[in-house]
Parts: C-alpha cells; structure tokens; sequence
C-alpha cells in the first residue's frame, strides 16, 4: 500500500466542452498518506473541492487514475463504487450531513445499517463520548445546535472506522469555537487512533491542524507545506494573491 | 484513549434491508402529513371497491333468502313449457295453464296438496289516488292462497278476502298507498277493479318482498281479471307428502302431465328467479359501481404519482447523501417503495373497513327510505377482504414506481450541490411526441365516428391515444394555458394574482401532474354529460319525430312499468267529443324464426292518424287476422317484401302464418311488427296497452283536451296525460336517473382529485417555506397570501378542468357518433350542464386551497426566513 490512504496520478477533470470548457483538475498527482491530517487549499477555483470529490469516488476524472489503498477507482461500477464508499471511506461536508428523520444514534450507525452489519459497540460508544453527545442520543438533528450537528457528523464518518476520511469545509458554517471543537476531533482521531484525514478548507486557522498543507491552484498542485501554522499558511496565500499562481 | 478501530466487517445477509425499512419509517413518522393526501385517496378508492364487493354479495345473498322465502313450502310446480322472451325484456312470457290439468296433479304419487296459482299484473292505487310503484320492481296480483305452506305470504291483520271484490295487500303496499283495513280502492288489473281490503299481509317477516306490490283476490276475481279465460292460472303450486322428495315429486308429476306442460320442483323455480334478479339487476349493478371504483382508482394513481414525484424530489439531497454513505441504488429503491407500501397498506385497511361501514350503512338506510332488506347479516367473503386491500397496496406501489426508480438514481455529488431542484423545462421531443400522438388519436377517434365506415373500436382505441397524449402534452399545454388563464387574474388581483400566476407556472411538470387527476374526473364527468344529453335529445327528436298526435296517456318508460293501461280506455276516450282519434297501443311477443320478437297491437287502420308512419309501402287498412305490417329495416334483414309469408309462434304453442301486407319506416312508437287486435286475440296472456295516442278534433286546444281526457280516465286509476313535449320528455326520464347516479358516483373521484391539488399545494408551499417568510417581511399581509396560496389552486382546476371538458366534450361527440350504427342519432352539447360542471371544478380548486392557505399563511415570519 506504500504507506498512501488514497492518491490521484495525472487527475485530470474537465466541466462542459467547446467555448464552455473548463480545466478543473489539471494532471494532479498526489499522494495522502496514512495516519496523517492532509489539508488542501487554494483560492476558490482552484480545483481543491474537485480533486477531493474525485479521490473519494464521488465524481469521475475525464482522465488520470484514483485509488483508494490499492484499489483504483476508475473501472468500478456503481456498485462497486457504493460498497467501497460504505466499506472504506467516511465524509464530513459542510452542510446538511444529517438525515432529519432519524435520531443521532441511527445516524452515527447509519453506513453500517446500510451495509448490514452490527456497529461494532464498542468502538460506537467510545466514539460518542469522545464526541460529547452522549446524552443527545435520542435526539433529532433538528434538535442540535450546528456544531453538535457536525461532531455527530465526524462520529459518524468514523464509525465504520475507514481507511480515509474526507471532510469538506466541515467548518465552514459554524462559529469559530464550534469550528474548533471539530477540527481537534479531527486531529485527535489521527493522532491517537491512528486514522487518516483529508480536509479542503479555505481557513488558514483551519489548516493549522493538519500535519500538512497543499496548495492547488488553477487545478494544479503548487506547493505543499509540514507541520504549518495559521500565519505561515496565511503568508503563502498571500504569495498567491501578489504573485498570482506560480507555474 | 485507548480505543482500536475494529477491523474490516462482512456484510450481513438481512440487515442491509432492516435499515432501508427503518429509514422508511422513520421519514413515515415524521412526514406524515405528507401522506395526508395519498391517504385520504387510496382510502376513498379502496372503500368505494370494498363497500361495493360486500354490498354485491349482500344483496345477491338477500335475494337468495327473499326468493328462497317465496318457493318455501312449494316442493313443485306444474306450468306450460312455452315461454318467449324478447329483447329487452328477459323476464319473458310464459302461456297460462288449463286448471282442469288440476285433478290430473292431485292424483299424481306424493302429491299431499295442490293449488292453481294466477298471477298477473295488478296495481293499486292509493287513496289518494296516485298508482303505488310501477317505477322499478313488478307490481303483482294473484289468488290468495289459503294453504298456508304454499303461500309465501302470512297473513299479519284481517282476514284472507272470501268473497269477490275483497283483497288483501302486502303490509308495505298499504303504507305507502295510505291504505287500511276496510278502505275501497281501485286495482289497474289493468281494468279497473274496485277492491275493499280485508287483511295485510307479511312476506319472510318482513312489509314485503323488497318493494314488490301484492295483491290477493280470490280464485275467481283473479281468474277472471288476470287470466285470459276464467280457467286458467299460470301454475299449480304443489306440496309434497311427508317422505317424498321434490325431484321425486317433480318425476312423479312430469310422468303423468300432458304435452307442453312441465314440472319444477320448487328449488329451480328458486334459482330461476334468483338468476333473474341477480343474473340482469345485481350484475349490472355491481359492474357499473366495479367501474366508478375503477375510475375512482385510476385518478387516485395520478395524486399519488404526484405526491411522490414531490416528496422524492424534496429529499434529492437526503437520498444522495444516503448514497455519499454507501447506500445501493437498491437500498434507496427499496425504502421509497416501502414507504408507498406501508402507506397502500394502511390506508387500503382503512378503506376495506370503510367499505365494510358503508356497506353497513347502506343496508341500515334502505329500509329507512321504504326499501325493505330482507333478512340476512352483512355477506364480507375472502375476496371483498382481500381484493380492495391488494388493489390499494398495487395503486400505491405502481404510482410510486417511478419516482422510486427516479429516487435511486439520484448521483451521490448531488449532496453536496447548493440546490437541487427538479428540471422544469419541457424536452422538444416530450411536446413532438405529444403532438403525434395527439394527431394520431384525433385521426383515428374521428375516422370511427365518421360517416365512412363506423367503429367504436376505432374510436376506443384512439380515444385512448388521445388521453395518452393529454398526459403526454400535459407540461406544455400547461404553462400556455396557466398563462392565458391567469393573464386576467394578474390584471385583476394586482400582485397577488401575479404571483400566484408564476407559482403556477414554476413547476409545469407539476402543475400538470397535479391537474391530471382533475382532468380525468372531469372529463369522464363530460363525456357521461355529452352523451346522456345526445341521447335524450335523440329519444326526444325520435318521439316528436314518430308521434303526430296531441297528447299521450303513456306508463312509466323505466322498469317493469306497472300494469299498463286497461285496454277499456281508448274506445271509452274515443268517445269524447273533443276527440278525432284515440288509439291504444298493445304489447304482444311472439317468436319470429326462432327469436322472441315484441309486437304492436293495435288497430293498424287508424294508426297513421296519431304516428307519423312514413315510407309505407302497401296498406295498413285491411291487416285483419292474418296480416302483418313491418319496419322496412327488419324486413330487409329477415328478407321479406310486401306479400312475403311469415311463420309467427305464440307461447300457447299455436303457430300462424301471417302475410307481409305492408312495409313502413323504422319508427320508434310503431316498432318492428304491427298486428290488429282480431290477430292476437286468441293467444293473448294478460291484456293492457302500454300507449294511448290521442288526436283532438280542430278547434279543440290542448288545455281543454287534456282536462277532458284527465276527468274521463281518473276511474283507469289516474294515468297521466302528457303533452307531446312532456311524453317525450317522460320516455328519456331513465337516462336523466342514471346520469343523477353517474354524478354522485364521480363526486367521489372529484373529491380524491381534489386531496390531491391540497396534497400537492402543502408540498409545495413547505418547499416555499423561505420565500414565503420572505414576501411576509416585505410587507405581504395574511390575507394577501392566502388569496395568493387560493388563486394559485384555482388556476391549477381551472386547467385541469379545462383540460377535462375539452377531452370529455370531444370524446363524448365520437362515442355519439360511433354507437350511432342507424345514423338517426343527434348530437347535443349541453351547454348549461357543462358550465355547472366547469364551476364545480373551479370551486374544487378553490376548496383545495383553503386548508393549504390557512396553514402557509400560519408561518412564523422570522422563522420561515430562517428555514434553509
């Protein structure tokens, strides 16, 4: 497995075609490695949203390979595809990650009801203590503030406990101690169980969790970045803004 | 912590569907009034099929027990084997018997008692002067029987009558008449007989024999009223010895009978008259209802389709986020069907329980409106359980099948777009589709109806194409005529009316779907008006057409008709001085070729002075007993010409030859086969005339003539004179009671259309919820909205309506013209009738919009801003 949850070699995504045509992935290659928090930035455009979607098997590349541990993802059908988003891969958008009609406790075990396995409990209930929600069990969604909406989220992309889990924006629409709250989940399931994660934000505060940084922009990769802090990541940005994108 | 992750699982074998079926009822459970709608539809629709299966076998089990009651005691009957039946009148005609056959039976092996039976046609009248039924079920007469095993009737007051001119009337008769023990009234035999009662009786417990009148005279009053001859009667009735079985009696009598009489035991006899009632009445009866549940049904699958289309499309993002976590197509497939199922499933056993109330309901309330139920509990079979309960769940399952497919092919990245709104474009090749099978449908529905060559298969087939096409071209034509009807609505009502134009039009797909389920119920509607219309105006244009007299004294078109008019009455009416001509005109049957025909008696010589006889070719003068007139159209088929000879066989057996002495063209009073009185004198059963058409001398007006002939036959048992307008009128009158029937059948399939624009309007406006908070805090009132949430319901009827009577109006005109093989139909729009039925539909669209309006105008602003 090399050491790699998930990579893309030469990903290369194309929207519409003719005048309409847009570049959105560009020959993108890139590896996340395992037990490691991978965050990836870049100005809006810039392809980080894409390039996150195609890795995890929710959208197709128009050319370029994706793989997931040791499987690419180009040749599998949709019901391949389906049993390895259930088996082998969590998520955390940035909004509407609940289903409103079942309680937190349903949708925490939710992928595994899916597949039809018993949730492995004790892991399930470690994960709801580690999330804080374990008097909300009960409750609907509808019923939890945004940030308990979003640690219910994560408890969730964890429970089958994946390979990889990608989060997109998880911070998106919450307030900065909410926001906070997930994003050292985040961290603590990489750090102390040994999970691996894959975040696009567009915050550099949000970016200072990961264990790195990459930067895309114009649908390539740029520049990626170890251990970084929320000013060494905002002063790239910034490079981004004066320089324009580096080729 | 100190948790590991647990290793990789193996799918189990049932647990993938256990969580499609909880994520089902979870959404039940907190969208239930979603489900309001289709409820309520399924419901109606499941309850009409249901309460029609337990009414239908009900009854059937009824009339087994009633005709069961009346053959209760007779072991055998002894009749003549001759019987004719004609077209339109499959009780048929059976020959009376020689009472002197009687000493003959007694003496037979195990014969303990034996009694003639006459029975005829007799109506009372009532005191105040008015016949007692004649509008549906037979009104009897006949002997009373004194053994009282061999009578179905029980004496319950009085006494049996002794002497002549005593009667006794069933209980029910009397009420209704106004009629007691001791009163004197007159019985239409249909000579008027005058008849004192002297006892009521009971039939099985109960006033009667459902509304069946009967009356009792004694031997020889029956004798000489009912029967063509004083020794007659239509049967013996016979009582077995203890021991001897009925089919042995029945041998044992057959074996000592005469020729052309014949033995029954009283089982057949039974199951004669059961397949009669049940075999024409009940069987009509229940297809008829079977079909309005059918189109009850059929409507009801377009609401349910339509709600289903919306709520999958509402949960878009839901279902892509359930296939984001790993839900198969199957898994998401399968949840949307079982939500339906469970919904078919509850609602269809709430509706088999309805239909079993409403049975219940229906047999409480007959003997309440003065129809007596036999005895018998509520008849629920397997199949009145089981087959509303299977329709229901199949109606929900099929109507949600492709929103289902729809829902599962939902692509997991859908989840993560900002909106996720159903496409409201309508493809090209949807409207040229529409168009060609428009085009095709029109071409084929009017090919049948034209005058070429006429087909009703032709014009089913491209009825049907067109419907197909309506459904087809349904978004299109609905954003073009959302458009031409609101156009004044937004000039009237400002922006309310502007704005609830546009919500119309956002979504045609749906806008359309919605008004589908309208159109059908309104079209059907439509068409059943059309057509009933055409079809009265034809009677009417075909009445006036064959009647050149002034007024008419006529029974009643519908059902078995009473008693007729006594055959006294013309020759008496002729009498009068404001008279030119009056002429009775008789039923006789006889069997032409094989077939029971009916024929005309009447005295064909002065026939032409109060029917407009037209194309006679021949004389009709001089007929006499051995002649015989013909409709030109018959006598084409059969093949004869003037001076052809013709073989008629009566029901005593006799057969005659009679001669073509004239033909004549096809009209509707005079009927196909014209014979004089001298002709059917000897094989006549029980004699009455059914018309009596009336000339008035010059000078004499209706009014004046109408009063005289009323004065002159008040003692006939007061038959009503009717004007030429007003007979005509009277003779459609069967059409206009079905089509009252016909309409309170399809109220029901108008009311699931209409759940349906409420269930699609809460949809909607939930989806709406924002916007609605949005145009609150601007400054839109509650009245404003609630007007704007109406207006936008009503312009949905008024689609779906105008929909439906274009397609009911142009549908009815075909079928007019294609069942019209005689090329004598007409064809009549009635333009009153069909506005009414075009207000009706627009006040459903304004009642669907009430509660949908009330509850969107409830909203919290703020929160409703807030909602995302």
């Amino acid at each position: 497995m090399s050491g790699l949850a998930a990579r893309v070699v030469d990903a290369v995504k194309i929207h519409g075609s003719g005048d309409t045509e847009v570049r959105a992935l560009d020959g993108v290659s890139l590896g996340f490695t395992a037990g490691r928090f991978t965050a990836i930035m870049g100005p809006s455009g810039s392809g980080k949203s894409t390039l996150m979607h195609c890795a995890a098997g929710l959208d197709t590349l128009t050319s370029g390979q994706a793989h997931i541990g040791g499987t690419e993802l180009g040749p599998l059908s949709d019901r391949q595809l389906t049993l390895l988003r259930r088996e082998r891969v969590g998520f955390v958008f940035q909004s509407f990650n609940l289903l409103p009609t079942l309680t937190v406790a349903e949708n925490i075990t939710l992928p595994r009801d899916l597949a039809g396995v018993r949730a492995d409990s004790e892991w399930t209930d470690a994960l709801i203590d580690v999330v804080g929600l374990r008097d909300r069990l009960h409750h609907r969604p509808g019923e939890l503030s945004g940030g308990q909406q979003q640690r219910v989220a994560v408890a969730r992309a964890f429970a089958g406990a994946p390979e990889v889990v990608f989060a997109d924006e998880p911070t998106g629409n919450l307030d900065s101690r909410s926001g906070e709250e997930v994003l050292r989940l985040l961290g603590d399931a990489v750090r102390q169980m040994r999970r691996t994660v894959v975040m696009v934000t567009h915050d550099p505060l949000a970016a200072a969790h990961a264990d790195e940084v990459v930067f895309l922009a114009d649908g390539r990769l740029v520049d990626r970045m170890d251990s970084p802090s929320a000013e060494s990541v905002l002063d790239r940005l910034k490079a981004f803004d004066t320089a324009g994108a580096p080729t | 912590m100190t948790v590991t992750a647990p290793g990789p699982s193996t799918p189990g074998s049932s647990g993938g569907t256990r969580a499609a079926l909880r994520l089902t009822l979870a959404s039940l459970r907190t969208h239930r009034r979603r489900f309001a709608g289709t409820f309520g539809a399924v419901l109606i629709g499941v309850s009409f099929l249901a309460g029609t299966l337990v009414m239908g076998d009900t009854l059937r089990a009824s009339f087994d027990t009633m005709f069961g009651n009346a053959a209760a005691g007779t072991d055998a009957v002894v009749r003549s084997d001759s019987m004719i039946t004609t077209p339109g009148n499959t009780q048929g005609t059976r020959q009376p018997l020689d009472t002197g056959i009687l000493k003959t039976v007694e003496k037979a092996p195990g014969v303990a008692a034996a009694v003639p039976s006459v029975e005829g046609m007799g109506q009372i009248v009532g005191s105040e002067g008015e016949p007692v039924g004649g509008q549906g079920p037979p009104t009897l007469a006949g002997n009373w029987i004194t053994d009282p095993g061999l009578n179905p009737y029980t004496l319950a007051e009085g006494r049996a009558p002794h002497r002549s001119g005593e009667a006794v009337l069933n209980r029910g008769t009397a009420k209704r008449g106004g009629l007691r023990i001791g009163d004197t009234t007159t019985l239409r035999t249909p000579d008027p007989v005058r008849v004192k009662i002297v006892g009521l009786a009971t039939f099985g417990g109960q006033d009667g024999m459902a509304q069946v009148t009967y009356t009792g005279l004694t031997l020889a009053d029956a004798q000489k009223y009912l029967m063509p001859a004083p020794d007659r009667a239509a049967g013996i009735q016979v009582r077995a010895r203890p021991g001897t079985g009925q089919e042995e009696l029945a041998a044992g009598l057959d074996s000592v009978l005469p020729r052309g009489v014949e033995a029954v035991t009283g089982r057949e006899v039974a199951e004669e008259d059961q397949e009669m009632i049940s075999g024409q009445f009940l069987t009509l009866f229940t297809t008829l209802l079977l079909v309005f549940s059918g189109i009850a049904l059929l409507v009801a699958v377009f609401s349910i389709h339509n709600t289903f289309a919306i709520v999958v499309a509402q949960r878009t993002r839901e279902n892509a986020l359930l296939r984001v976590l790993g839900a198969s197509r199957r898994q998401v497939l399968t949840a949307t069907l079982t939500e339906a199922g469970v919904v078919g499933l509850i609602a269809s056993a709430a509706g088999t329980a309805g239909g079993i109330g409403i049975a219940a309901g229906l047999r409480a309330l007959f003997p309440a409106i003065g129809f007596p139920f036999p005895d018998g509990s509520l008849v629920i079979t397997a199949l009145s359980l089981g087959l509303p309960l299977c329709v229901g769940v199949l109606v929900c399952l099929s109507s949600a099948l492709v929103p289902a497919v729809r829902a599962s092919r939902t692509a997991p990245l859908t989840a993560l777009r900002e909106t996720a709104a159903e496409s409201t474009g309508v493809a090209r090749s949807r409207v040229l589709l529409g168009a060609a099978l428009a085009a095709a449908g029109c071409a084929a529905t009017v090919a049948g109806a034209g005058d070429g060559g006429r087909s009703i298969y032709l014009t089913g087939a491209g009825a049907v194409t067109v419907l197909a096409a309506f459904l087809v071209l349904g978004p299109s034509a609905a954003s073009t005529a959302v458009r031409a009807l609101g156009a004044p609505l937004a000039r009237a009502r400002g922006v309310t009316g502007a704005l609830a134009q546009r919500n119309a039009l956002r979504s045609p797909k749906r806008t359309a779907a919605t008004a589908t389920a309208l159109m059908t119920g309104v079209a059907v509607v439509s068409l059943f008006t059309v057509f009933a219309s055409s079809l009265k105006a034809t009677m009417d244009e075909s009445v006036s057409r064959s009647f050149a007299g002034d007024v008419a004294l006529s029974t009643p078109a519908f059902g078995a008709g009473g008693s007729g008019l006594s055959p006294e009455l013309a020759p008496r009416l002729q009498r009068l001085p404001e008279v030119e001509t009056a002429l009775g005109l008789g039923r006789g049957v006889a069997s032409v070729e094989g077939a029971g025909r009916a024929l005309t008696v009447t005295d064909p010589a002065r026939l032409g002075n109060v029917l407009e006889l037209t194309g006679v070719r021949g004389s009709l003068d001089d007929l006499g007993e051995n002649g015989l007139a013909v409709a030109a159209d018959e006598a084409a088929k059969q093949g004869w010409h003037p001076g052809s000879t013709v073989r008629l066989r009566f029901t005593d057996g006799e057969a005659q030859r009679f001669t073509v002495e004239a033909l004549y063209d096809r009209n509707e009073l005079a009927g196909d086969y014209i014979l004089d009185r001298s002709a059917w004198a000897p094989h006549r059963t029980q004699d009455s005339d059914t018309l009596i058409a009336v000339s008035f001398k010059d000078g004499v007006s209706t009014g004046e003539g109408k009063e005289a002939l009323t004065e002159s036959a008040r003692p006939y048992g007061n038959p009503a004179v009717q004007t030429r307008e007003e007979y005509a009128q009277s003779s459609a009158g069967g059409i206009e009671m079905m089509l009252t029937l016909v309409y309170a059948l399809l109220a029901l399939a108008v009311l699931i259309a209409l759940l349906g624009i409420a269930n699609t309007l809460t949809l909607a406006l939930h989806e709406r919820t924002r916007e609605l908070g949005l145009l609150r805090s601007v400054g839109q009132t509650r009245a404003q909205l609630r007007a704007m949430v109406r207006w936008e319901s009503v312009l949905v009827a008024a689609f779906g309506t105008a929909g439906g009577m274009v397609l009911g109006g142009f549908l009815g005109w075909a079928l007019v013209r294609a069942s019209d093989s005689a090329g004598t139909g007409v064809f009549d729009l009635p333009v009153l009738r069909l506005g009414t039925v075009a207000l009706v539909g627009l006040a459903a669209g304004l009642v669907a919009g009430v509660r949908p309006a009330r509850r969107a105008a409830r909203l919290n602003v703020l929160r409703a801003v807030a909602t995302e």
